[in-house]
């Protein structure tokens, strides 16, 4: 029997059969739905509002995303991938959408969850920051941890400066951020993203007070920036046709002078820079750390 | 005994743990971060199946840790003892801690774990350490030796006061299954271990002393216990060879003629009952008549506490047992019913994804990528070893929607080498000379010159990258002394003079300084260094540069000339120049010169010469980072010189993968 006889299956396949003409109905009604519901299948229905949370290693990250999880503190050790977790704003803490809500209206629950994304602060493990900052769906703000009783500026010949670490790290993402605005095709640029500096440990006697947290690291990154400026080429450019094409830009204002935070206002990036402690009993906790979440919400 | 066993998921939180000894977190945080992030410390390769090899093991401020992980659910399982005391049965620990943890919990280890409240595992494991620690110390290292022939011995008759109360070791049994009995069921992990001697040895003495503890767990322990039959039966019914079976079989036998010797013979005639595992943890389900009998007179015999007790016993024991049998299953069907179905579904989920993927699929691919990256001049060594980590990444993985393998295992290569190339703290060199030349008034310190030191392999061009270094310092109008302790090859000293000559002519405009600091041939370089660092200091250098006489890394005099170097000169950063040409020889060098400075001391940075002249094959890099964990921080690409570059990881590893 060859495969043009009259009885053959493809001869079958291909003539109007009643089997033949289901089956084809069939797969062409199927075959998009499967496709379809494979495709979807691996999605989350719906994207919370989600928060990055950034920062040197041992700043504390860990252990505040486990404290906003369980209302208490986890041990913890160095991280090596990123961790999220869905949290409930307390009820005192109000998303700023929700004001006027009913406290009992049932959709309150809802409205006051959101994501949050602890990334690993080690140096190598960056590169989860960059991925997080370009690629996250619902980016409602980043909170940037920083070891308060860590800053103060070291011999420097070691790399055991945590202030030249936690400046060099929020230098770098706040470049990113910067960039993501200039090289933005629309006029009206992205959305805004709110940057929380959360200065955490003040519950150590050597922590430094919130002025001079937020003043030692502005004046840092700004020597960080001008050093960057006066640094080497690095090899990506203009060797070779693979070369990584990126043009060099500064952050703040063209590069000169004092970097302010300030001046990120420029690129939609307002900073905040609270500080707290999520160990510790000291005075202020974390309650403003849920306050400006609730605010961004 | 363990000071602290830990067990953590990698994103940082400490899921559980048990302290003896208080440990400081610094000891397991050290490990995280040498041994698996900066991969300093190679972990011991034990990938193979038939491995007799030992856990890696990693010692820190007198403390030896060995760890286990699972991976596809992110835990690493780490024990801390301290290093004078030998212990032989970590590894066991392990690897029944492991088997035991992620069956209790596998459910609620799927969600994000941020509190260790939900894992009540505290009995299980007290259970496991008064089981496996031996009471006889003398004793213990010849039990649990991973030799085949002493694999069986029960490690119980190490416990010398129930010693009268045990059956000899019937000698049918002693003719071991040659594999290892029992490894991970739901972890995928690469890294089997050695199980030296049988699933679950028995214990003499823990049944007495955990009845007290046994009590809140009860609950638990009888859900868990169910979800353990659910997922053990089907396999134990499976086709299992003889000898398999009868080493399952031999531990829930030898424990019931232990715990009720008038019924020691009923239960030897159990022996009918093929698949012993699954009905000794059936006591509820009651599986056969005879086990229904025993449950009703044990129950009366007991009491409460015994009961609770038991249950826990057997669970742990099935646990362990389905872990094995499951090894034991999956082994088998592999070969025999690897069927056309599975064939095709195979290559569909090759094309569209969700695959989980096994040794033998990426086997090839991983062959390719190992001649790829050899191609690029990476050191044969370097080479397997990334292949080996991203090995151990993939097995167990499920593809993603619509990536084949191959593009999987591309992406998983291209953070490998991102990962090792990327520095692991700020190479800001800049930033570093001014906070030392120019300290801020609050850390009380002196001004003092910046040292930098060059050594490296004879003609790789120390002199040339010092000189590019010394114009990118003069560029930022910086002081700089440059300092000859090369006094060693002829015409060393000039041409450093002609270097020092050009590059002053050329900073003139810029506002830099620079001169040099020589004592002619044949003294003693550490000694010239360590004048020149005085010399500068007097007169106000910011930077002082050292150069080095080149000597080969086997020539040990010369080697052994640069700890002395080190201790006088005490350069803020000794840099090493290797050529971007040098192959293999490349690991090599890397390691000779990182270890010659003496304890304490390493190398600070690489810097790669002639990047120019090799193309893509820039697998120089991966090389001598693999070889020490010590970053590139320049590259030489070039005759000028300004011909100097930071490092792009992006670009090498853009290169590397082309
Ligand atoms: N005193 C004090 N210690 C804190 C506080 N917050 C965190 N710590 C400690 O800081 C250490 C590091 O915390 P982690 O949360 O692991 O740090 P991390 O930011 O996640 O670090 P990586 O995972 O390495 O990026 C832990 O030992 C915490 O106990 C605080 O508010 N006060
Ligand atoms: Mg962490």
């Amino acid at each position: 029997m060859a495969w043009y006889d009259d009885d053959s299956w493809v001869t079958k396949a291909l003539g109007p059969n009643i089997s033949t003409i289901i089956i084809v109905t069939l797969i062409a009604f199927a075959l998009p739905l499967l496709v379809h519901s494979y495709l979807y299948r691996a999605r989350t229905f719906a994207t919370l509002p989600t928060f990055l949370l950034l920062g040197p290693s041992g700043a504390g990250k860990t252990s505040l995303l486990c404290l906003f999880d369980n209302g208490k503190p986890s041990e913890t050790r160095i991280s090596q991938t990123p961790l999220s977790a869905t949290i409930t704003l307390p009820s005192n803490a109000t998303a700023r959408s929700s004001k006027y809500r009913s406290e009992n209206d049932p959709s309150m629950k809802k409205n006051r969850q959101f994501q949050l994304v602890d990334i690993p602060g080690h140096g190598k493990l960056r590169h989860f920051t960059l991925e997080h900052i370009t690629k996250l769906q619902n980016l409602k703000g980043i909170i940037f941890l920083v070891d308060t009783a860590d800053l103060s500026t070291g011999s420097g010949a070691q790399s055991d400066n945590g202030l030249l670490e936690a400046a060099e790290y929020l230098h770098d993402v706040l470049l990113v951020l910067q960039k993501r605005y200039t090289s933005a095709k629309t006029s009206k640029g992205p959305k805004e993203i709110p940057f929380l500096i959360a200065g955490n440990k003040q519950d150590l006697f050597t922590a430094l007070p919130t002025p001079l947290v937020k003043a030692a690291l502005e004046a840092e990154i700004s020597k960080v920036r001008e050093t960057k400026s006066k640094g080497l080429l690095d090899s990506g450019i203009g060797m070779g046709e693979d070369a990584v094409e990126e043009e060099r830009e500064w952050l703040g204002d063209g590069g000169e002078g004092k970097f302010q935070f300030k001046q990120m206002e420029e690129v939609n990036v307002p900073i905040e820079v609270i500080c707290g402690n999520v160990l510790g009993d000291g005075t202020n906790g974390v309650e403003k750390w849920w306050q400006w979440i609730g605010d961004q919400m | 005994m363990i000071d602290t066993f830990e067990i953590l998921s990698t994103s940082g939180v400490v899921l559980w743990s048990k302290n003896y000894i208080p440990v400081g977190n610094n000891v397991v945080n050290s490990l995280i971060r040498e041994v698996f992030i900066e991969e300093k410390v190679a972990p011991g390769t034990n990938a193979g199946e038939d491995s007799d090899t030992r856990k890696p093991s990693y010692k820190k401020e007198g403390y030896t840790l060995k760890w286990t992980a699972a991976k596809d659910l992110g835990l690493i399982f780490v024990a801390v003892y301290q290093s004078l005391v030998h212990l032989t049965w970590i590894d066991k620990l392990l690897d029944n801690v492991r088997a035991l943890f992620t069956e209790l919990y596998k459910d609620e280890l799927k969600k994000p774990r941020t509190s260790a409240q939900m894992f009540p595992f505290d009995d299980y494991f007290d259970r496991q350490i008064h089981e496996l620690e031996p009471h006889a110390d003398a004793t213990a290292p010849k039990i649990f030796e991973p030799t085949p022939s002493v694999d069986l011995t029960p490690p119980s008759s190490s416990g010398t006061d129930r010693e009268g109360d045990e059956p000899p070791p019937m000698p049918g049994l002693r003719k071991a299954p040659q594999k290892p009995v029992y490894s991970d069921n739901t972890s995928t992990d690469a890294t089997p271990v050695p199980t030296p001697d049988t699933s679950r040895p028995s214990s003499p003495a823990v049944s007495q002393l955990l009845t007290a503890k046994a009590g809140p767990a009860a609950k638990l322990s009888r859900r868990g216990r169910k979800k353990a039959n659910i997922s053990s039966a089907p396999v134990s019914s499976g086709d299992e060879s003889p000898a398999r079976l009868k080493a399952v079989k031999k531990g829930p036998t030898k424990k019931s003629m232990r715990r009720w010797d008038d019924n020691g013979m009923a239960d030897e005639d159990d022996g009918t009952v093929l698949d012993y595992s699954a009905a000794s943890l059936d006591d509820e389900a009651a599986g056969t008549p005879m086990e229904e009998v025993d449950h009703s007179t044990w129950g009366k015999r007991t009491g409460k506490g015994e009961f609770v007790l038991k249950d826990l016993d057997d669970e742990m024991d099935s646990i362990l047992a389905a872990a094995n049998s499951k090894k034991a299953t999956s082994e088998q069907t592999g070969g025999i019913v690897g069927s056309s179905l599975g064939v095709i579904g195979g290559l569909f989920r090759n094309v569209v994804g969700g695959k989980t993927l096994t040794k033998e699929d990426i086997a090839k691919s991983m062959k390719g990528m190992e001649d790829h990256l050899l191609k690029k001049n990476v050191a044969r060594e370097a080479a397997v070893r990334l292949c080996e980590s991203v090995e151990r990444e993939l097995i167990g993985m499920k593809t993603a929607s619509f990536t084949s393998v191959e593009t999987t295992i591309n992406s998983a290569m291209e953070s490998a080498l991102s990962k090792i190339l990327t520095p692991a703290t700020s190479l800001d060199l800049l930033r570093q000379i001014q906070s030392v030349t120019s300290p801020s008034a609050l850390s009380l310190q002196k001004p003092r010159p910046y040292v930098i030191s060059i050594v490296g392999v004879n003609g790789v061009g120390k002199s040339t990258n010092l000189s590019k270094l010394c114009f990118f310092l003069l560029q930022n109008k910086y002081r700089v002394l440059v300092a000859a302790a090369d006094t060693f090859r002829s015409g060393a000293v000039e041409q450093l003079k002609v270097h020092v000559r050009n590059l002053r002519e050329l900073s003139k405009r810029e506002g830099g300084e620079v001169d040099i600091y020589e004592k002619g041939y044949g003294k003693d370089a550490a000694n010239i260094a360590q004048d020149a660092v005085k010399h500068a200091t007097e007169n106000g250098f910011d930077v002082v540069l050292i150069d080095t006489a080149g000597r080969r890394h086997n020539d040990a005099r010369l080697m052994s000339s640069l700890e002395k170097f080190a201790k006088l000169a005490n350069p803020d950063k000794i840099f090493m120049v290797g050529e971007a040409l040098v192959g293999t020889d490349s690991v090599q060098q890397a390691r000779h010169f990182n270890a010659a400075f003496g304890a304490g001391r390493s190398l600070d940075g690489f810097i790669i010469s002639k990047c120019d002249t090799v193309g893509d094959m820039v697998g120089t890099l991966v090389s001598m980072v693999h070889a020490t964990g010590i970053p590139v921080v320049f590259l030489g690409t070039g005759q000028h010189y300004s011909d100097l570059r930071t490092l792009n990881v992006k670009w090498a590893v853009r290169l590397l993968m082309s």
